[in-house]
């Protein structure tokens, strides 16, 4: 994504890009952590950039939605995509082991919090992510691994596997990856 | 004892909360989105009620065919004239996928991608190579030093048949459909596209098909052809077309528009550039015309 805001030659420097990167936020979590953050990054958020250009972003800017555990990863994201000179091939590397390296449960959090925040790519990625992971996997397995209770009485769920019988070709064995 | 029984309920309780259950609809739509595969769809439907309703509002659907459209008539023509290499991949019955749609399930697409992996061309328009240095891996090198424009014709022919095939397996997921309103059908390799707007698809849904003898496919209307083709082809940005080929066709029935002048013109906005300046020049060179009984 090429932001006309970031120039790798370094001639014709926006001022207001330049003052972006300078300016820090501060983010607070639902625990009341507090997380300073470079403005540039911060509003990759479109959410975040709403805020700042609201101009109800004076100080702190309080994030009740999010808590302080998803918050660090979720800046840990938007600075690898603010950083200069990082280029698309990093950036994607970056985004494959950042969403690979999580727990289900984290990769829920951080889903939300991208929805909430309104985070594109980050969204896209995450939800990917659960996407593969619920891909040739059996109704067995995709219970269990995101602990769904079947809501169907038994004769209701003899009948369904009878009539998507031709969705069970293909599918993984249960051990887990 | 009884202090491991209390571990395991503390380990085990914030593992049983439901992930879904925090998301809302719209947000597990975009994830089921991404899971694109029809059959991982269908058995999403059996997870869960909540699934079983959200599943057919998804929009993007994958159905793979791995098959190989099998005609009988075509099968001499197209091992000679085929483009693809992959022509021996796993042959599922083909009912057996046409299944899915009839069960009903997926009623409310609104667009419908499907790939299919046959081994030939639905329609050909022009293979280029870039300044010799790319070569398009899928035409073999045997097709431009082998009797260059007669095979053409017969490739032409069999990219016919193949398309008539696949209009033919389009029919039962038009039908099922009435929401579908744009249907875009590629080949694995991306070399061949058919896709349909919404009045093309309201005329299929109206008018029947007419099977041909084969039945396989869609009956080929008597056609009129008309062929340009260039050993080799210099653009003036200095690409360089090998065997440029280029192939209008239109059923006979149809009322003759005024033709080179006008033709010309619609040929070349059908493409994209640089093909359309292809297409443009290739309209001036000699002009083959084959008329075709319908088959």
């Amino acid at each position: 994504m090429a932001r006309k805001n970031r120039n790798p030659v370094g001639k014709n420097v926006d001022p207001e890009a330049q003052k972006k990167k300078t300016r820090t936020l501060t983010l607070k979590s639902s625990d009341g952590q507090e997380f300073s953050i470079s403005e540039s990054a911060a509003v990759l958020s479109i959410a975040i950039e709403n805020m700042v250009e609201d101009d109800c972003a004076g100080g702190v800017i309080p994030l009740p939605l999010v808590d302080g555990g998803t918050l660090a990863r979720v800046i840990t994201y938007l600075n690898k995509h603010a950083e200069d000179g990082a280029s698309d091939e990093e950036k994607r590397k970056f985004d494959e082991e950042f969403v690979s390296g999580m727990e289900m449960g984290v990769l829920f959090d951080v889903v939300l919090a991208a929805n909430y925040l309104d985070i594109r790519g980050l969204l896209r990625e995450v939800r990917r992510r659960i996407a593969d992971r619920m891909k040739n996997k059996s109704v067995e397995w995709v219970r269990k691994t995101f602990h769904i209770e079947s809501d169907f009485t038994p004769e209701e769920e003899e009948q369904m596997k009878k009539e998507f019988a031709w969705a069970w070709e293909g599918v993984d064995s249960d051990v887990d990856d | 004892m009884g202090s491991i029984r209390v571990d395991l309920g503390c380990r085990i309780h914030p593992e049983t909360i439901d992930h879904f259950d925090r998301l809302p609809d719209s947000l597990i739509l975009l994830i089921f989105n991404k899971i694109g595969d029809v059959k991982a769809l269908g058995r999403c439907c059996v997870v869960s009620r909540r699934f079983h309703s959200l599943v057919p509002q998804v929009d993007d659907v994958i159905v793979r065919v791995d098959c190989v459209i099998s005609d009988d008539d075509a099968s001499g023509t197209s091992s000679s004239s085929s483009a693809s290499a992959a022509s021996d991949k796993s042959r599922y019955p083909i009912s057996s996928l046409f299944r899915i749609f009839f069960s009903g399930i997926f009623r409310p697409l609104q667009s419908l991608t499907q790939l299919i992996t046959p081994s030939s061309v639905a329609f050909l328009q022009l293979n280029e190579d870039v300044d010799s240095e790319t070569e398009q891996t899928a035409i073999p090198e045997s097709f431009y030093t082998n009797g260059g424009l007669k095979l053409r014709v017969v490739w032409t022919i069999s990219s016919l048949i193949a398309a008539s095939a696949r209009h033919y397996l389009l029919q039962p997921i038009i039908a099922a459909h009435k929401t579908l309103e744009n249907l875009v059908l590629t080949d694995a390799d991306g070399q061949g596209v058919l896709s349909m707007n919404k009045e093309q698809l309201e005329e299929l849904r109206v008018k029947p098909l007419s099977a041909s003898s084969a039945s396989k496919r869609t009956l080929v209307p008597a056609l009129n052809m008309r062929l340009w083709y260039a050993p080799q082809l210099e653009l003036p940005n200095g690409m360089v077309l090998k065997g440029a080929t280029l192939v209008a066709i239109r059923p006979s029935e149809q009322p003759k528009k005024e033709v080179v002048g006008s033709e010309g013109n619609w040929i070349a906005t059908a493409f994209e550039e640089p093909f359309r300046t292809a297409a443009r020049m290739l309209v001036k060179r000699r002009t083959y015309c084959l008329e075709m009984n319908s088959f």
